[in-house]
């Protein structure tokens, strides 16, 4: 029997059960329909979050003290001079260090509490941070203790409202200072915080909070070799701050230095993990769609015993009647697959553009793979599934299916 | 010089068949000796459980005996594979079934196509020409559109006879071909075998009624397995429709 032929008696044999074969595919629709929309769905977020991420530069450093986070806590592992020796490194550039200054921003009657950095302009340059009006802070800011802020677009907002901050006296403790510039905004609901935060020089800071010793953290750029670099800094404060770690346990450091490159792989791992997880947790619905076919098919070879008997009376082989019941099975969850996949990518692009809503710039990821995958998967589950039924048709002879005694 | 041998289109020797459960062994055909020659009408007549359709589904390839000898054109049935019988019944014999056996839901011109789907020399190319064919020879060409549940008892066995003559098979087994038919369709059928007969074709006609088998040229009665007679068909009977078969 030629390919065709098989092929056309197939689809011949489904379109004489229509409506027992759309309710058959139902569960491949439901199964390929869910992978495609939970991994679209994810794919589209691990873009999102990536795309925001991305925003900083791969080669950016960044230094920490262990416990930064606890703001307000005195955390002295970090001192003037491993700064001055990481600039010295060849494999580093841009350094900005920033000292943290816990108090108060008022305007007039408006009071808020932003992060307040205390640094170098090289920070800007590492976070890829742009001046949208005024000017950023400068070297010279800087070495005269120059009582000037630059403020980020939301702490401009929170601060100033409709006016312009510009040349605007603020009062920051008990200091004040003059807005000379505010940033860019970036129009990222992940880079909300960063946009709160307001600069300072980075020596004002310094003696707002009375620090001979110690700054809270370093931003810097690779010259190159992002790994060439973390090894630097890392052998180089483990040796000033004479750290025995030949094990290289992240643990045994009172530093944390990483890259934003790193920092972007682990999410991208994390994303990747969970959207794996989402897809899995929806395939068990696959595998269902695919035990309801293999139970339809074994109906179907019953109860068309006697078109089997008549094929095989009128010539038939084995391989022909097992070909043409696994093609309809193939056949069942190819479609189930196409309407599933449809129907996955209308459904995960109706939540995108809701979900752009909300969060702004987002769009509908769906790999090539994973609409390869899918329709993949379902052929297999044809295969997987029809093949038994398939093979209880074939083996009848054509007396026992002819249903003579 | 010796002429050559002759070699019957079918041939039984010491044929029989059991059925097994389990241990048991159910004899339903005991030591059949039989030649059938190329181009006769055979009648197999005998009561209900008497073996006759067994014996014809031995014959068509339906089914294996268990003992004694079956040879098709010399050639033993026991030697052939799974795929040789099936190649037989796909160009060589062909079948009309009592329950007409008609695939539901489907028009006249396909199920008459059927068969040829699984023929392994006729080109696709020719298919079409032959299916009308065969069914303008039953007189069905007005309904080839129909589909098989539209039709009347006597249409469906016209439809199965088109069916089997579709691909020119030498043998045509016909097993209670009339059974579900009133008589003026059971007519029709006899008259379209007896058109078979005449275009070339052998008809081996399962029947438990003397009349339908009057219709042969040959009669083989069998009662419990065995072939009690052999005979002629003394007064034979011609059904007359019109239809003519050209082979």
């Amino acid at each position: 029997m030629l390919f065709s032929d098989t092929l056309h008696t197939a689809l011949e044999g489904l379109k004489r059960n229509r409506m027992r074969s759309l309710l058959t595919t139902l569960g491949i629709i439901i199964g390929v329909g869910s992978v495609v929309l939970m991994v679209s769905i994810g794919t589209s977020f691990q873009r999102y979050i990536l795309d925001q991420v991305e925003t900083f530069s791969g080669d950016t450093f960044e230094v920490n003290a262990k416990g930064m986070e606890q703001v307000g806590k005195d955390i002295n592992t970090i001192t003037f001079g491993d700064v001055e020796a990481i600039r010295n490194l060849s494999t580093v550039k841009n350094i900005a260090p920033a000292i943290f200054v816990t108090e108060r921003v008022q305007y007039g009657t408006k009071q808020i509490a932003p992060y307040i950095f205390g640094t170098t302009k090289e920070l800007f340059a590492n976070w890829s941070m742009k001046i949208g009006e005024g000017r950023l802070l400068t070297d010279a800011d800087v070495k005269g203790a120059a009582s000037v802020a630059v403020l980020g677009p939301q702490a401009a907002e929170d601060l100033f409202e409709n006016q312009n901050p510009l040349g605007k006296r603020i009062t920051i403790g008990s200091r004040k200072f003059t807005v000379v510039g505010i940033l860019e905004e970036i129009g990222s609901p992940l880079a909300s915080q960063l946009e709160s935060i307001v600069y300072v020089p980075f020596t004002v800071a310094k003696a707002m909070m009375g620090r001979t010793a110690y700054v809270d953290y370093i931003s810097l750029q690779s010259t190159g070799d992002n790994e060439m670099t973390e090894l630097d800094i890392t052998t180089l404060l483990r040796q000033r701050h004479n750290i025995e770690n030949p094990d290289n346990d992240p643990d045994k450091d009172d530093f944390i230095a990483r890259s934003f490159a790193q920092a972007t792989e682990i999410i991208g791992t994390v994303t990747m993990s969970i959207t794996l997880f989402l897809g899995l947790i929806a395939s068990i619905s696959l595998l269902v769609g695919g035990v309801g076919i293999m139970n339809i098919m074994l109906v179907s070879v019953t109860e068309r015993t006697r078109e089997i008997g008549l094929r095989k009376a009128v010539g038939a082989r084995g391989r022909d009647i097992l070909l043409q019941f696994l093609f309809e099975a193939v056949c069942l969850t190819l479609l189930g697959g196409i309407i599933g996949l449809m129907g996955g990518v209308v459904l995960g692009f109706v939540l995108v553009l809701v979900a752009a809503k909300f969060l702004g710039t987002i769009h509908y990821t769906l790999s090539l793979w994973a609409v390869v995958a899918s329709l993949a998967t379902s052929i297999g589950i044809g295969l997987a599934f029809g093949i038994f039924p398939a093979r209880k048709a074939a083996q009848l002879t054509p007396i026992q299916a002819l249903g003579y005694e | 010089m010796s002429t050559p041998k002759h070699i019957p289109l079918i041939e039984t020797k010491k044929l029989c068949k059991s059925y097994f459960n389990d241990d048991l062994e159910t004899p339903v055909l005991f030591d059949i000796d039989l030649v059938i020659e190329r181009g006769e009408f055979v009648a197999i007549m005998g009561p209900s459980g008497s073996g006759k359709s067994t014996l014809m589904h031995i014959l068509g390839f339906l089914d294996h005996h268990t003992k004694g000898q079956f040879l098709f054109q010399g050639e033993p049935a026991t030697k052939m594979d799974e795929d040789t019988l099936a190649k037989i019944r796909a160009t060589r014999v062909s079948f009309v079934f009592q329950a007409f056996n008609l695939l539901p839901r489907t028009t006249v011109f396909q199920n008459v196509l059927l068969p040829l789907l699984y023929h392994p020399t006729i080109p696709a190319a020719e298919r079409e020409g032959r299916v009308q064919r065969a069914i303008e020879a039953v007189g069905l060409s007005e309904r080839s559109t129909y589909l098989s549940n539209q039709l009347s008892g006597g249409q469906k066995q016209r439809v199965a006879i088109a069916r089997a003559l579709v691909t020119q098979p030498e043998v045509i087994f016909a097993d209670e071909p009339t059974g579900n038919l009133d008589s003026a369709s059971g007519t029709h059928v006899m008259a379209a075998l007896q058109a078979l007969h005449r275009a070339g074709h052998t008809i081996i006609l399962v029947t438990h009624e003397q009349s339908t088998a009057e219709h042969a040229e040959r009669i083989l009665k069998i009662y419990d397995g065995k072939i009690t007679d052999d005979l002629r068909s003394f007064k034979r009977r011609h059904a007359k429709d019109g239809i003519t078969i050209e082979k």
